[in-house]
């Protein structure tokens, strides 16, 4: 449970790791997950191979996330997104803001 | 010992017999080559006195046959004869008789000569034994390592390594392969490889298969990532291994677009990203000692990760290629092969990876002692393969589903997540549990803030998220008492579950907005997501008592996504 950050070796990509559920129980450890990212510009990246459950309030966090970022970063990716993770990012049109593979 | 006498003459008889069980020896006297060969079964002689001229069959044409008898333990025959003529004496040794005696002899020339051979006879004897057992544990030997060799190979079925854009040459050096490469598929279109090399080659470091092939396989069907893995070898192994064994490995993950390799490298020599024209982009170097040495507390399992292109390709290998020697004294090294790689990408294109494969079987087939030799080439694709869900009929009892919420059960955990992980236990609604987690958790956040804690969700936009959230506790405290009740009901018939939340209203219901307010049209916009959601996933939403209570009805018959 919970989050884990992870920057590569050459610093270019940030991997944010959110395992169980994401909720605003998440948020302070969220934002500190991309908080002080350096001038590295790189690309962050949102592992969601082990979030089973999300509601509103982490759609909200993202979308917080992508304003508090701006352009600070190269971009920002959500990956491996379960099926039923992945409908619920569709719906709410997440692809027209983040780059969901 | 026991001695046979074959000799026609009584008077011999007598006198052998005589001298022979008076220095302890068991005899037994027959009277020509035929009888010799009768009672050889029953009496089993260690040693053959035998004479050359007898009646029926001559000593001659009875030791050939004797010595037959005798099989693989060998029967010393000394012929004793009145005749000294030296052919007869050769004749002696020519037809396999070991010695000979001539009479008249001395008592002690032939207990000399009796105990001499029992030596041989005796050393003889224990050979054959030694040999029988030997056979014995060869034999076992080979039955065990058979069964070994099938657990391996059961323990391999899983294995997805052959596939369209992979190409490998495995080599081991014995019957068990000390080196494991294993590949496999994963949930998103993701795919897994694992290229590890046991310390050593032969059964023992075959063994070491089974508990990481194991955790490879369960791990890369349920999607974990590249550290947890790591993490999991290391553990599996730390506790299974002997100190001076352990296990270099390289964990990869590519992404279903082809687009991104994780990777945790510990001990195996760098494998490298390549172009398709051979250039060489990207090292991934070991950074990590190998899996099995380090304790669970001081092991790293820090990834690394980087973006390639669809047709790039991973080249991964173990330390058996670049240790072959090209010359004598001399190893191709990594340096070497890394060239040897480019030059075959750059002059053979898509079939760079055959002149590779032949100039290593070439480099094998001259080695003196040779380790196990692994080489895997990935080429990297976008076209990912999407998993079919299965369709499966359930069969479950209907039931209605009381809960009560209150401040107690809140404290102590999420009621939601805790109500959707039992439910999701029911085969029907598995595949549903993260909509059904996003239906309860939206109606029950909505019912609680808004109708519980009065909170206006134009707050959010007016305090910014997390004051949202911290003005939301404190009422929390303050409106300590509610209760909220939650009805579930799910029909097996119609496969439908619906469900009623409300609370003890006690309060009114907020009549400032509907609920979430009206939708925005922004993309942008942050809040007021939640009953929007509601509405999209579930078949039917009503508020009944003048807003007090939200029905929810969800459909779990038609596929999940």
């Amino acid at each position: 449970m919970g989050v884990t950050r992870e920057f590569s070796t050459d610093q270019k990509q940030l991997v944010i790791a959110i395992k169980g559920k994401f909720d605003f129980s998440l948020v302070q450890e969220f934002r500190q997950a991309y908080s002080h990212i350096g001038e590295t510009q790189p690309t962050v990246i949102i592992d969601l191979r082990e979030t089973e459950y999300l509601d509103s309030s982490a759609l909200g966090m993202l979308l917080n996330m992508r304003k508090s970022l701006g352009s600070s970063v190269r971009g920002i990716q959500l990956i491996n997104a379960r099926p039923e993770v992945k409908r619920i990012l569709d719906i709410s049109r997440f692809d027209k803001m983040f780059t969901i593979s | 010992m026991k001695i046979l006498v074959v000799d026609d003459q009584k008077a011999n008889q007598i006198m052998l017999e005589g001298l022979l069980t008076g220095i302890g020896h068991e005899v037994c006297c027959v009277d020509n080559g035929q009888l010799a060969l009768d009672v050889f079964e029953q009496f089993q002689p260690q040693i053959v006195l035998l004479d050359v001229m007898m009646p029926h069959m001559n000593g001659f044409e009875t030791a050939p046959k004797l010595k037959q008898l005798s099989g693989n333990v060998h029967l010393p025959i000394i012929f004793i004869t009145a005749l000294d003529a030296k052919d007869t004496l050769l004749k002696c040794l020519q037809v396999g008789g070991d010695d000979f005696l001539s009479i008249p002899f001395e008592p002690v020339v032939l207990q000399a000569k009796i105990n001499a051979h029992a030596r041989v006879r005796e050393l003889s004897y224990s050979l054959a034994e030694k040999n029988r057992t030997l056979n014995w544990h060869s034999n076992r030997m080979e039955r065990e390592q058979n069964i070994v060799q099938h657990m391996l190979r059961n323990a391999l079925r899983e294995n997805e390594l052959e596939q369209p854009f992979i190409q490998t040459f495995l080599r081991s050096a014995s019957t068990f392969n000390g080196d494991l490469c294993l590949g496999k598929q994963g949930p998103f279109g993701n795919y897994y490889l694992f290229l590890g090399d046991f310390t050593g080659h032969g059964l023992a470091p075959a063994t070491g298969t089974l508990p990481i092939s194991q955790a490879f396989f369960g791990m890369a069907a349920r999607g974990l990532s590249v550290s947890d893995m790591a993490t999991e070898f290391n553990r599996r192994l730390i506790n299974l291994l002997p100190d001076d064994m352990f296990c270099a490995g390289l964990i990869v993950e590519i992404s279903p677009g082809g687009e991104r390799l994780t990777c945790w490298n510990g001990g195996i020599p760098d494998a490298v990203v390549m172009n398709k024209e051979g250039h060489i982009e990207h090292y991934l170097q070991p950074r990590h000692m190998a899996l099995g040495i380090l304790p669970m507390q001081q092991f790293d399992s820090q990834v690394e990760h980087i973006f390639v292109r669809p047709d790039d390709f991973l080249v991964a290998f173990t330390d058996g290629v670049v240790e072959m020697e090209v010359q004598p004294g001399k190893l191709l090294g990594e340096k070497g092969f890394l060239s040897m790689l480019s030059q075959a990408w750059q002059s053979n294109g898509k079939q760079g990876f055959d002149s590779v494969r032949e100039q290593l079987q070439d480099l094998a087939f001259r080695q003196q002692d040779q380790d196990d030799i692994s080489l895997i080439a990935m080429q990297f694709s976008n076209e990912s393969a999407p998993k079919l869900q299965e369709q499966v009929a359930h069969n479950h009892l209907p039931f209605t589903l009381q809960i009560d919420i209150g401040k107690a059960e809140m404290d102590r955990l999420d009621p939601v997540q805790q109500l959707v992980d039992s439910l999701g236990k029911l085969d029907a609604l598995k595949p549903h549990k993260t909509t059904l987690y996003l239906l309860f958790a939206e109606c029950f956040n909505n019912i609680l803030d808004h109708n519980v804690l009065q909170l206006d969700s134009g707050l959010k936009e007016q305090l910014g998220f997390e004051r949202y959230y911290q003005e939301r506790e404190q009422r929390l405290n303050k409106y300590a008492d509610f209760k909220i009740e939650l009805v579930i009901r799910y029909d097996p018939t119609s496969k439908m579950v619906n469900f009623e939340i409300g609370s003890n209203g006690k309060r009114p219901y907020m009549t400032t907005g509907n609920a979430d307010g009206p939708p925005k049209s922004c993309e942008e916009q942050l809040f007021g997501r939640g009953l929007q959601l509601v509405e999209t996933f579930a078949d039917k939403v009503e508020w009944r008592r003048q807003g007090q209570r939200l029905f929810v009805q969800y459909d779990v018959s038609r596929p999940p996504v």
